[in-house]
Parts: C-alpha cells; structure tokens; sequence
C-alpha cells in the first residue's frame, strides 16, 4: 500500500496505457464477433468453431511474436498486441454469441416476419435485442480475460500494468507486483460490472413485473 | 516479412535443438512442468469440485472462484509467487503457482459435470441400493468424466501458455528462445520457438478434446464442447 501511495501517478500512467490497447480490441473484436457469428452460413459453424478454437489456444505470447512475421509489423510496440487481443476477443466471443442467436425463439423471429417485418428489421428489432443477455455474458468474459492477457504484451516493449510485474521482478518489490496484480483485477471487476449494467438497462423489459389476471 | 530462409535455417541447425537450452530439453521442460502442475492442482481440485456437485453445498466458491480468476493476470501470480517464495525454490514456487492457475477450471469441469446429472438418474441408482461411494464411483463419476476432461482442456491451455513466461523469472521451457531471440534481436529463433509452441498448446488442446468427446460419446448423446 506505501509503495502505491508513493508511486501513484506511474502506476496510473501505466493503467492508462492498459485501457488504451485493450479498450479498442474488445470493442472492435465484439462488433466482428457478433458480425460473424450471424452471417456464418450453418454449414461454416463448426469449421469455424474449430479454427477459432485452436486460435483461442495459443499462448498470447507466442501470438504476439508470430504476428509480425505474417503481417510485417515491428517485433516490439503496441501494434501487434491490439491485433493480438482483437483476435482472442473474436475467438471467445464468436461461441456465445453464434449461440445467443441460435436461441432466439424460431416463433418470435415468424411473427415478426409476418408483420410484415423485412430481414434487417428483425435483425435490429427483435434479433440483437433478444440476444443481447448472451451476448453480454460472453463480452463480460472476453472483457476480463482480455485486461488481464494485455499485461503480457509488457513482455514486448508495452509499457502498461504488467510492466509493473517484470519491474517488480527485478526489484524485488512484492509489493509493485501485488499493486499491478490488484489494479488489473480492480479494472476488470469494474468493467465487468459496468459491462452488466449496460446489459440490464438494455433489456429493461426482463425486469418489468407482470400480474398476470 | 515471413523469413523462411533464416526460419529454415534456424531449425535444420543442429546445435538448436541439442543441449540445456536446445529445443528437444526446452519442450521436455516445458511439458514436464505443465503436466506436474495439472496433476497437483487435479489431485486436490477434482474431489472438491465433485463433492461440491454431490452434496450441492459451496456452489458459491465454484462460481466466484471461476469468474474472479479470469480477472487475475497469469503473469502477476507467477511473478508473485517466486518472488515471495523466494528465488531458491524456483521450481517449487513456479509449480505451485502454475497449480494455482489450474485449480479453477479443474474445480469447475468437476463440478458442472456432477451437478448437470439429472436427478432421476441419481434416483434410480439410490433405488437400487447403491451406497454413496458406488453412486460416486458407478454413475456420478463416469457421467461427469466428459465435463471433468473438459476442465483439464481448458486447465491444460492456461497452464502452458503461462509456462511460456517461466524464462523471465529464470526457468526454461521453449518461451526461453523467445525472450532470448528478442534480446538478442535473433528474430528466426524468436518465430521457431513460437512455432512450437503452438504446436504443443494446440495438439495438446485437440488431444485432450478427442478424449472428452470419447468420453462424452460413450455415455450419452454428443454435447457441443465447453470452451472457458
């Protein structure tokens, strides 16, 4: 805790550059996740799982170094770890949400259609919305594991919370380690609990009481 | 970009893969510490995570331990570990620390795969005058084994990508030429060395996920795999 109040304002710095590479993938990485799990063809799912899957296994490490080997980016610098955690955000979230919307009730979609609804409009009016509680449980997911994987990107010359681990390493400061550990967990609690709300105030019709006659 | 003459190069190079810190030692090392970890981390996790599902008390810890254990950096627990443990016990602590980030997903696959059981097939067995330790042993067990196994896919990924770090607080395993090739700016030895180890996490993955749908296939109908 002294060591905390003594350094505040580096380990705020370093929690700045945290948010900044990892905010940007888990948006842009659910809006591709949600994207390919609706327009995958039935016949591309499992194929698609499997790649996916095998992706989602690679040791983040590993994929930050292998990134610029096929793209051509530096070795060191925040460009690959953002490419990096788009792709994971997109690997763990294309299962829940190709799920979320397999289980939208087949008669809600029908009724829709046949109010005269068109393929967009029930997308957006009644597709997203009933899917957005699965859809957020998996953002939740991909939101807690992507702020706690962005810290190995300080392995590469990413100077965020995790530098505080190699930092503390060296030292021999517990204490800085402990503080990088708490600070991440502090961010990505948050997120999650912000991440809750927003699927709650979204989908405010769940928690309307009925009294049925 | 991709340099398959210097990658070529760097792996048909002998001297790469003898020795302490050739790649043949690197991914023994490697292997060896994963699986220990997984095997003191199952040894304890396992029992509680079935009992939890037999006797349905403490679902609380299951839950609060799966989602808050997402939010720990692997890196931190680690680097924390050897540190406070101290750096004589290196093995030791790293071990410990990897069986720390095993424990969840374990605790997890055991109990799921328990508690999913219907209750009338947990009936039936009682009914027929099993004892508590037959059902475990006779219907609860080899019913869970599908989601137990799934608990060690997933176990096993975030142990041997964490192991993969190991080199920055003074071990080996193949993350070793990656931390060395970006020091030393010896970039082929970085991509071959990422190379296998994305050879060893996604074999593992396939590997362990062929045994859980055998396991599943023998006893019920498929179920779609569980990923974390």
């Amino acid at each position: 805790m002294e060591w905390f109040i003594a350094n505040w304002t580096f380990v705020a710095g370093l929690a700045a550059t945290h948010l900044s590479v990892s905010v940007g993938p888990i948006v842009v990485g659910a809006f591709l996740a949600v994207v390919s799990a609706r327009i995958t063809p039935p016949r591309w799912v499992n194929p698609t799982r499997g790649v996916l899957g095998a992706i989602y296994a690679i040791p983040s490490l590993a994929l930050f170094v292998t990134l610029p080997v096929l793209i051509g980016t530096d070795f060191t610098g925040p460009t690959n770890v953002v490419i990096a955690l788009t792709i994971y955000v997109i690997a763990s979230m294309y299962f829940s949400a190709h799920d979320s919307f397999t289980q939208v009730p087949r008669p809600t979609v029908t009724n829709a259609e046949s109010m005269g609804m068109n393929s967009w409009q029930v997308f957006v009016h009644v597709e997203l919305p009933m899917a957005v509680p699965g859809l957020i449980a998996g953002l939740r997911v991909a939101a807690a594991s992507t702020i706690s994987i962005a810290s190995i990107g300080a392995v590469v010359g990413v100077r965020n919370l995790g530098y505080l681990f190699i930092d503390g390493f060296q030292r021999k400061i517990p204490e800085e380690i402990i503080t990088g550990i708490l600070a991440i967990c502090v961010i990505a609690l948050t997120l999650d609990v912000g991440l809750w709300l927003v699927g709650r105030l979204m989908t405010r019709w769940r928690f309307v009481r009925v009294d049925h006659a | 970009m991709l340099d398959f003459g210097g990658l070529g190069a760097w792996l048909s190079n002998p001297e790469n893969w003898a020795g302490r810190y050739g790649l043949w030692n690197l991914v023994a090392e490697h292997l060896c510490l994963t699986f220990l970890a997984i095997v003191i981390a199952a040894i304890v996790a396992v029992p509680i995570g079935v009992a939890i599902g037999h006797f349905g008390r403490g679902e609380f810890l299951v839950v609060g331990l799966g989602s808050f254990s997402r939010a720990i950096p692997t890196m931190g627990l680690l680097f924390a570990l050897v540190l406070v443990m101290g750096i004589q016990f290196r093995e030791l602590s790293v071990v410990l620390a990897l069986s720390a980030i095993a424990f969840p997903p374990l605790l997890a696959g055991a109990y799921s795969g328990v508690t999913t059981i219907p209750a009338w097939i947990r009936d039936s067995a009682t009914a027929q005058g099993m004892t508590t330790g037959q059902l475990v042993r006779h219907v609860e067990l080899p019913l869970a084994s599908a989601s137990i196994i799934g608990g060690f896919r997933i176990a096993y990924i975030q142990v041997v990508s964490t192991v993969v770090l190991a080199p920055l607080v003074g071990l080996g395993g193949v993350g070793f030429g990656i931390i060395q090739g970006l020091a030393l700016r010896n970039f082929p030895q970085v991509t071959a060395s990422s190379l296998v180890i994305i050879v060893i996490t996604v074999t593992g993955d396939r590997v362990i996920g062929l045994f859980q749908r055998l396991a599943g296939a023998r006893l019920s109908p498929p179920t779609p795999l569980e990923k974390s």
